[in-house]
């Protein structure tokens, strides 16, 4: 499966490509950035500590959807990144730990669904949400602040793909935009 | 700017991050992506708020209250942060055409975070009731929020400088 997903044609452009993986990581930093600002934006209203004047649905509405338009972005990009080095990745131990963090946040999340939001109309206004509420938004920023560490220790973990027609030094921005490169 | 970033790299504090970069360098770099995180949520919000998507029950100065403090805070943030990452690793950061441009870059973003606070807090009413409804600063928004994004690009590209060729310093030696 791991060996089949890097002989993907997908896989094997973005590895030949001296550009697709700086842009795909870029692409995913936006991302990122976008799900960890937008969610914390949440996380502190339900502990109280900012927005405390808006009705916690109102704030949520304004704010969720741009946190999974974010996190779709994140996501796509992750997955094309992990294809170009699967087995890799697969075996690397903060890539482990960053997918089972993903998966407690999301949890997280679901127990918040399921338990504070049902009872929402009752502290809707109120400046922090009950205790349970805080303490889901308190995991919730230490669980993505977990991923965002072991994510970038991803990175320094883990080798390039070895790449089998590696792409000529020459071929860069200037050939691309057809400009004259220095000899 | 080889030559500084030379000697720099043989200064005590660059010594002692080198000496720790196992994790040294990731801590400081996973704060930084912290950093850029809480601008670009702040920077999203009130972007959002100016193109009336989003905050639309509150004023503009209410909502530059909420975010201005994060968004500046958050610049305190990235330049310590990003001090030390030139100081641990100079000629990496230093001898990049990415880096330059992304630094031009940052100051006209930074620039507009407090030049707009302050128009905002100084001029309020003309704010709410015409500014911001104008199209000329919907689009300013909308550029401001894509200065942020290749900001976000070129700090990521510093690691993969080559793809710019000949611009690319580092490319010629």
């Amino acid at each position: 499966m791991l060996e089949w997903l890097q002989r993907t044609s997908l896989a094997i452009h973005i590895r030949d490509s001296l550009f697709a993986f700086p842009l795909i990581e870029s692409t995913h930093v936006i991302g990122l950035t976008l799900v960890f600002g937008t969610i914390a934006i949440i996380d502190l209203r339900l502990l109280g500590l900012a927005s405390t004047n808006r009705p916690f649905q109102r704030l949520a509405a304004d704010t969720l959807k741009w946190t999974w338009v974010a996190f779709v972005i994140a996501a796509v990009t992750g997955a094309l990144m992990f294809i170009t080095n699967a087995s890799v990745y697969f075996h690397n131990n903060y890539f482990r730990a960053k997918i089972a963090l993903l998966f407690l946040a999301a949890l997280n999340m679901l127990v918040f669904e399921v338990t504070t939001r049902r009872t929402v109309g009752h502290w809707d206004r109120n400046a922090s949400a009950p205790p349970l509420g805080r303490a889901v938004a308190a995991l919730s920023l230490v669980l993505w602040l977990g991923v965002i560490i072991t994510g970038r220790m991803i990175g320094f973990t883990t080798t390039r793909a070895a790449v089998a027609e590696p792409t000529p030094v020459e071929q860069n921005l200037e050939e691309l935009l057809g400009l004259p490169g220095n000899e | 700017m080889k030559q500084f970033a030379l000697w720099l790299s043989t200064t005590s504090p660059s010594v002692y991050i080198q000496e720790h970069n196992t994790w040294a360098i990731p801590a400081i770099q996973s704060i930084h992506i912290v950093g850029i995180a809480l601008v670009m949520g702040s920077v999203l919000m009130i972007d959002l708020r100016i193109l009336g998507w989003a905050w639309v029950d509150q004023t503009l100065r209410q909502t530059m209250n909420r975010f201005g403090p994060w968004l500046t805070g958050a610049l305190w943030l990235l330049l310590v942060t990003g001090i030390l990452m030139v100081i641990g690793e100079p000629v990496r950061e230093l001898v990049t055409f990415s880096f330059w441009l992304k630094m031009v870059l940052v100051a006209i973003g930074a620039t507009v975070a407090i030049v707009f606070q302050r128009m905002v807090r100084r001029h309020e009413q003309r704010w709410e009731d015409t500014l911001v409804h104008s199209p000329s600063v919907k689009a300013a928004a909308i550029l401001t929020f894509l200065i942020w994004v290749c900001i976000i690009f070129l700090g990521r590209l510093i690691a993969y400088d080559h793809v710019w060729g000949s611009w690319s310093p580092s490319e010629q030696q």
